[in-house]
C-alpha cells in the first residue's frame, strides 16, 4: 500500500454559542484535516487541533509539520492496517525525533492513514483497537461566562440528564460560579473543575478547601504547566483529586508525573497527546501505577476527533471520565454524514463502520476550509 | 406557564433571522433563490408527519387546535385545500426545480430519519414533544412575520407567479393566529404534562439556542455525494 495524495484542510466551523475558559475563548473551530489517498483510491481522513498554550502548535507550524511528514510518507511502501503501536512507531521514526511541536501534526497524519488502511479492507477500527465496553458515557462541560450563563447551562445539563459535568473556573468568582451550578445541578451529578492552569499554588489552595464540601470528583490542571513538584505539593494540600492536563502532553510527561506522585487522573487527548498510539502509551502508563484516565476532547473538535476518542476510551481497561462528541450542540455542522453526537445523559453507541466509522463529507471541508493545501506525492 | 418569555425567546430569532446579511440577499435581488427553495420545501415537506406526532401526545386543551393544524396540512378536499406538501412541490416546479422534487423529499425523509435515529438529548417522550412542539411553534411565529416578505422577494427577483407562491402566502395569512394559538398550545402542553416553568424555559432554550430558521432555510441544498 501506498499513500499518493494528501490534502490539509484548514477548517473552521462556526459554533453555535461562543465557548470560553480562563486561557482562550473560541467562537469557531480551528482544526487541520488531512485526507490522504492510496494507490488504489481509498481515501482517509484524520485532524489535529493546534493550541499554541497546550502544545505550542499553531495552525502554520502544524502545516509545515504536515508537508514534511508527508514528504516521508507519500509512495512509500506502508504495511497493512496491524496494530496501533507498529503505526505510532512508524510516524515517530518518520517524523525524527518525536518532540511536542509535532503532536497535533502526528496525530491528524496517524489518524488519517489508518482509516485509509482500514478503509482499504473495510475493516472497523475494533480490528486494530478492540474495544472493551459497548457505550460510553460522556461528561457536559461548562463554558466560562457569567454566573448566570453557567448556571442556564448547568440546568440544561441536568435537562438532558447528564451524569457528569465539568465546569471552566480560574476567575475571581469560582466559588461562587461552582457553588450556583452544584446548586442547579443536583447532588447526584458528579462535578469536576477544569482550571486550566490559571490558579497560583494559594489561590488553588484556598478554592478547593472552599469547595470541598460539594463533593467534587476531581480538579483539571489547576497551575499552569510548570514543575511537577508543585502539583505534587497541591495534591498533598487538598482531598479533591488531580487531573493532569496541559502538563501532560508526552510520555517524558507522563513519567515525569507518575515518578513526583504529582496527580491522580491523566487527561488524555488524541491530537494533543500525538496520536492513538502515544495515547495508549500515556494510559498504559497510568494504568500500571492506578492513574485514572479521562480521555479528553479538543474544543471544537469534528467528528474525526471525536470518533478518534471514543475508540480509544472504548479500548482502555479503565476509563473514569470521558469528554467530546458535542457535534452540532457546538458546532452549526459537522463533517460528517451520521452524528456522533451523544445522547440523553451523555451516552453513545460505539462506530462500528469501517475505518474511523463515521462517513465524511468532502464538500463541507470544503465549505469550512479557511485553505486547502494539496500536497505532491513525490512530497 | 406564562407565554411572554417563549415570546420574547421567539421575537429574539426572527429578529436575528432578518437580519441575516442572507435574508437581506433574498430581498435585494441577490439571494441563492434555488438553494433557499429547495431548504424551504426540505423543512416543511413532511410535517403533516411531526404534527401527527405532536397531536399524538396533545393535551387536551391544545388537542383541537394541534387537529386542525394537521388536516389543514394534510388538505381539506371538501374545502378544496391542497395538501400542504402539494403547495411545496408546486413551489419547486415553478422555479424550475421539478427535477429537484425526488432528491429534496428523500433530503427531508433523510433529515427525518436522523431525527428519530440518531441519539435522543430527552430522557422522555414528554420532552421530546415539548422540544418538536417548541421548533413547529417558532416556524408558525416567524413565518407569521416572513412569509409575506419572501413571497414579495420570489415573485419581483426570481419571477415566480401568485400560484406557485401559495404556500407562503398561506402562512403570511394564517400563522398570525397559528402563532397566537401555538403560544397557547405549548403553554397548554407545559402545564399538562406537569413540567415545572423553569425546566420547560430550559427544554425550550435548548431548542432554540441556534437559530432554526437559518439553520433550515440557509444551509448548503446540493450536498456532495458521501465519499462512501
Amino acid at each position: 500500500m501506498k499513500l499518493v495524495d494528501a490534502t490539509l484542510y484548514v477548517v473552521r466551523i462556526p459554533f453555535v454559542e461562543a465557548f470560553s475558559h480562563s486561557a482562550s475563548q473560541r467562537r469557531c473551530s480551528e482544526s487541520v484535516i488531512v485526507r490522504v489517498r492510496d494507490d488504489e483510491g481509498t481515501e482517509g481522513f484524520g485532524e489535529g487541533a493546534p493550541r499554541s498554550y497546550v502544545t505550542g502548535e499553531t495552525v502554520d507550524t502544524m502545516l509545515e509539520d504536515l508537508a514534511r511528514l508527508w514528504s516521508r510518507v507519500a509512495m512509500r511502501e506502508l504495511p497493512p492496517a496491524g496494530p496501533l503501536a507498529g503505526l505510532g512507531a512508524l510516524l515517530l521514526e518518520m517524523a525524527g525525533a518525536g518532540g511536542v511541536m509535532r503532536n497535533a501534526a502526528r496525530a491528524a497524519l496517524e489518524l488519517a492513514m489508518l482509516d485509509c488502511m482500514l478503509n482499504r479492507v473495510r475493516r472497523p477500527m475494533s480490528t486494530v483497537l478492540p474495544p472493551r465496553r459497548s457505550h460510553l458515557t460522556y461528561s457536559g462541560v461548562i463554558t466560562a461566562g457569567s454566573v448566570e450563563r453557567a448556571v442556564q447551562h448547568a440546568r440544561r445539563m441536568r435537562a438532558i440528564g447528564m451524569r457528569h459535568v465539568k465546569v471552566k473556573v480560574g476567575f475571581d468568582d469560582d466559588v461562587a460560579r461552582v457553588m450556583a451550578v452544584r446548586e442547579a445541578l443536583g447532588p447526584d451529578v458528579s462535578l469536576r473543575l477544569d482550571a486550566n492552569g490559571a490558579w497560583t499554588f494559594d489561590r488553588a489552595v484556598a478554592v478547593l478547601a472552599a469547595l470541598t464540601p460539594l463533593g467534587l470528583a476531581a480538579v483539571e490542571q489547576p497551575l499552569a504547566r510548570g514543575p511537577v513538584e508543585e502539583l505534587a505539593r497541591l495534591r498533598a494540600a487538598t482531598a479533591i483529586p488531580i487531573v493532569a492536563d496541559e502538563s501532560l502532553v508526552t510520555i517524558a510527561d507522563a513519567d515525569a508525573l507518575i515518578e513526583a506522585k504529582a496527580v491522580d487522573f491523566f487527561n488524555v487527548r488524541v491530537s494533543k497527546c500525538g496520536g492513538l498510539a502515544s495515547s495508549l502509551a500515556i494510559a498504559f502508563r497510568a494504568g500500571e501505577v492506578g492513574i485514572g484516565i479521562q480521555v479528553g476532547s479538543q474544543v471544537g473538535e469534528t467528528s474525526i476527533l471525536a470518533a478518534a476518542g471514543r475508540h480509544l476510551a472504548a479500548a482502555l481497561a479503565d476509563v473514569t471520565f470521558v469528554e467530546g462528541s458535542f457535534g452540532t450542540m457546538l458546532l452549526t455542522e459537522d463533517i460528517s454524514i451520521d452524528s456522533v453526537r451523544f445522547g440523553h445523559r451523555g451516552e453513545a453507541p460505539l462506530l462500528t463502520g469501517p475505518g474511523l466509522g463515521i462517513r465524511v463529507v468532502e464538500e463541507r471541508l470544503r465549505r469550512h476550509a479557511a485553505t486547502i493545501q494539496h500536497l505532491p506525492a513525490e512530497g | 406557564m406564562k407565554t411572554t418569555t417563549i415570546r420574547d425567546l421567539l421575537e429574539g430569532q426572527v429578529s436575528a433571522f432578518t437580519d441575516e446579511p442572507r435574508f437581506a440577499a433574498l430581498e435585494a435581488g441577490r439571494g441563492d433563490y434555488e438553494a433557499f427553495i429547495e431548504n424551504v420545501a426540505r423543512t416543511h415537506l413532511k410535517s403533516p408527519q411531526l404534527v401527527a406526532f405532536l397531536y399524538a401526545l396533545a393535551p387536551p386543551a391544545a388537542a383541537p387546535a394541534l387537529l386542525d393544524n394537521l388536516l389543514e396540512e394534510l388538505g381539506r378536499a371538501a374545502e378544496s385545500e391542497p395538501p400542504h406538501p402539494a403547495l411545496l412541490e408546486d413551489l419547486l416546479r415553478a422555479a424550475g426545480l421539478g427535477h429537484r422534487l425526488a432528491a429534496v423529499h428523500a433530503q427531508a425523509e433523510d433529515d427525518l430519519r436522523r431525527l428519530v435515529t440518531e441519539p435522543l438529548l430527552y430522557g422522555t417522550l414528554r420532552d421530546v414533544g415539548l422540544a418538536a412542539l417548541t421548533e413547529i411553534v417558532a416556524f408558525e411565529f416567524m413565518l407569521s412575520r416572513t412569509a409575506g416578505r419572501i413571497a414579495r422577494a420570489l415573485a419581483t427577483h426570481r419571477g415566480l407567479p401568485a400560484p406557485a407562491l401559495q404556500w407562503f402566502t398561506h402562512h403570511a395569512e394564517v400563522d398570525i393566529g397559528h402563532a397566537e394559538q401555538g403560544l397557547e398550545n405549548l403553554a397548554a402542553y407545559v402545564d399538562y404534562y406537569g413540567i415545572a416553568d423553569d425546566e420547560a424555559l430550559t427544554l425550550i432554550e435548548i431548542t432554540l439556542r441556534e437559530n432554526v430558521f437559518t439553520r433550515r432555510y440557509f444551509r448548503e441544498a446540493k450536498l456532495a455525494e458521501a465519499r462512501r
